[in-house]
């Protein structure tokens, strides 16, 4: 917060010291970052220069952009040095040519994979880039990727980012009229009212969550790619995307069995099979899936802070057998999260991370994954239903298409993702380059389409 | 305690307001809750407090778009389920 004496600092919230943690566990043994990517596919029309005055304009008035993120003293939260900040230094936009005049099928440019291997130095501010790759063909269209540390941005916020710099492209938003950043404590995070909790009340709460995750040790998983992988991060991805007829059965055939208010959980359910396909054909027992839902908990109703990660999260275990058969699978989904929310697992969990805020980042890593052997989940998966919906054109140009690229470290080594744009499921499947051979890639693909579709 | 229509909507009402979503004073029991951002973890956790407060569990399957245009459509739906357990 603005202090007239000290420095000025925005703690990161618990979920940004999560992810903090973990892109220093990628940092040290992976020798890249934990970064997120939005890719947007426009049609011709782009205005670049547009986009480089809007970042330029913004910048001032969000200094978060590029602050340093660090512990002062070593001690307390770590927290964005706002006072440290790069004035005036919008993040880095590039323009590239792309290599063949039109776009190779679904298929992204190279670049956005290099982009999430690379470091940045959120030490010192280096949190967003972007990149523009336009091509030369008939389309005139560009592929717009937005890079940057995780803790920056959740997907919700990434989306309202890109609706931002829209609305101040057309003049209905001025650049500097975001709420300013400021400290967001576990009540503002909770997603609900009531009273305020003692310390006591908050550690009870956080010790339940505690309890809660290390009873998933009973059924020790094991992810696809095995525990605690040192090696070179390695990222790629694969976007599959339905065609409209298609995504309407898909979305027709979630509601029906989840329920519309819970389309996620038949998404994951998919998700879980397409995992334990693979490891049938690898011949090799997962031990149990467990997997992190996250759950928006940004103020509903209001504009909320754009720059921080507000969501907690709600964790899944099943065994394998259960994964046999789909139904059944979606049934214990299904009563998995309502228990979970019923516990107030989304308050509590708010409340374990804020408190885990205050732990140096290695220890931080190590507790998180020790209760699972080394193992932090089986795979990330998120579904954020329709992509910016009621945007038709970012800066003059169609959105063809968008989806979310969420990163993973090496180990689980697998992130999945679904969201829709236009009509069309976009499935986005990140990997650790092998973690999956192209065999399993296939099997992977074969059994996803398969649950989705029913066939 | 028998539960009115009425008292339903109130209800529901203030529990939006106070605990689920933030919201200036033009909500009302009429205004679209999709559109002030009520998601599906707000709408579980509107149910278990309703659960609380009337000793009823409205299955969320059960509930549709429609059911969660307003707190008056929705505090329907909670009556109808009271009426019937």
């Amino acid at each position: 917060m603005s202090s007239s004496r000290g420095p000025e600092l925005i703690p990161l919230t618990g979920a940004d010291a999560f992810l903090r943690a973990f892109d220093d566990e990628i940092r040290r043994c992976n020798r890249a970052n934990h970064i997120s990517q939005l890719v947007l596919r426009l049609g011709p029309g782009f205005d670049v220069g547009s986009l480089r005055k809007i970042l330029r304009e913004i910048t001032p008035a969000n200094p978060i952009l590029s602050a340093p993120v660090r512990r002062r003293f070593g001690l307390g939260p770590p927290a964005y040095r706002i006072d440290k900040a790069g004035r005036g230094v919008p993040p880095r936009l590039q323009v590239h040519d792309a290599q063949s005049p039109e776009r190779s099928g679904p298929g992204v440019p190279p670049l956005f994979f290099e982009r999430l291997n690379e470091r940045h130095s959120i030490r010192r501010g280096d949190l967003l880039r972007l990149d523009a790759v336009r091509y030369s063909g008939g389309t005139r269209g560009t592929d717009l990727a937005l890079s940057w540390a995780h803790m920056l941005l959740d997907g919700s916020g990434s989306e309202e980012f890109v609706r931002f710099l829209d609305a101040c492209a057309r003049g209905e938003r001025r650049p500097d009229s975001l709420s300013r950043a400021q400290s967001l404590g576990p009540a503002a995070q909770s997603g609900r009212g009531g009273p305020v909790l003692s310390l006591r009340q908050r550690g009870d709460l956080a010790r339940e969550w505690q309890t809660h995750m290390e009873g998933f040790a009973a059924h020790p998983l094991r992810s696809l790619s095995g525990p605690r992988r040192r090696v070179r991060q390695a990222l790629r991805y694969h976007v599959l995307t339905l065609d409209p007829a298609q995504t309407e059965h898909v979305v027709k055939r979630a509601v029906d069995q989840a329920g519309f208010l819970t389309p996620m959980l038949f998404y994951m359910a998919a998700t879980i099979r397409a995992h334990y396909a693979v490891f049938q054909a690898r011949g090799v027992d997962p031990g149990s899936f467990v997997v992190p839902l996250p759950v928006s908990v940004r103020p509903k109703g209001a504009e909320g802070e754009i720059f921080r990660t507000q969501v907690s999260l709600l964790w899944f275990q099943v065994l394998p057998r259960q994964a046999d058969d789909f139904q059944g699978l979606l049934e214990a989904l299904k009563e998995q999260r309502l228990a979970s929310i019923k516990a107030g697992f989304v308050e509590s969990g708010i409340h374990a991370m804020d408190f885990a805020r205050y732990a140096p980042k290695r220890v931080y890593a190590y507790v998180a994954r020790r209760s699972l052997r080394g193992e932090l989940c089986s795979f990330f998966f998120a579904y954020t239903a329709d992509f910016l919906p009621g945007l038709e054109h970012f800066l003059g140009a169609p959105i063809e298409n968008a989806f979310h690229v969420p990163p993973v470290p090496p180990s689980p080594g697998s992130s999945t993702a679904l969201s829709l744009r236009g009509g069309r499921l976009n499935v986005t499947h990140v990997y650790q380059e092998g973690v999956f051979n192209a065999a399993e890639h296939h099997i992977f693909r074969d059994q996803l389409r398969t649950d989705l579709l029913g066939e | 305690m028998d539960w009115t229509r009425e008292a339903l909507v109130k209800v529901v009402f203030e529990i939006l307001r106070d605990e689920l979503l933030t919201v200036d004073e033009s909500f009302t029991p009429s205004s679209n809750l999709v559109a002030t951002g009520l998601d599906s973890l707000a709408v579980t956790q509107l149910m278990l407090t309703i659960e609380e407060k009337t000793g009823v569990w409205v299955d969320e399957s059960l509930l549709t778009p429609e059911m969660l245009e307003s707190c008056e459509s929705l505090a329907d739906c909670v009556h109808e389920q009271l009426a019937g357990s």
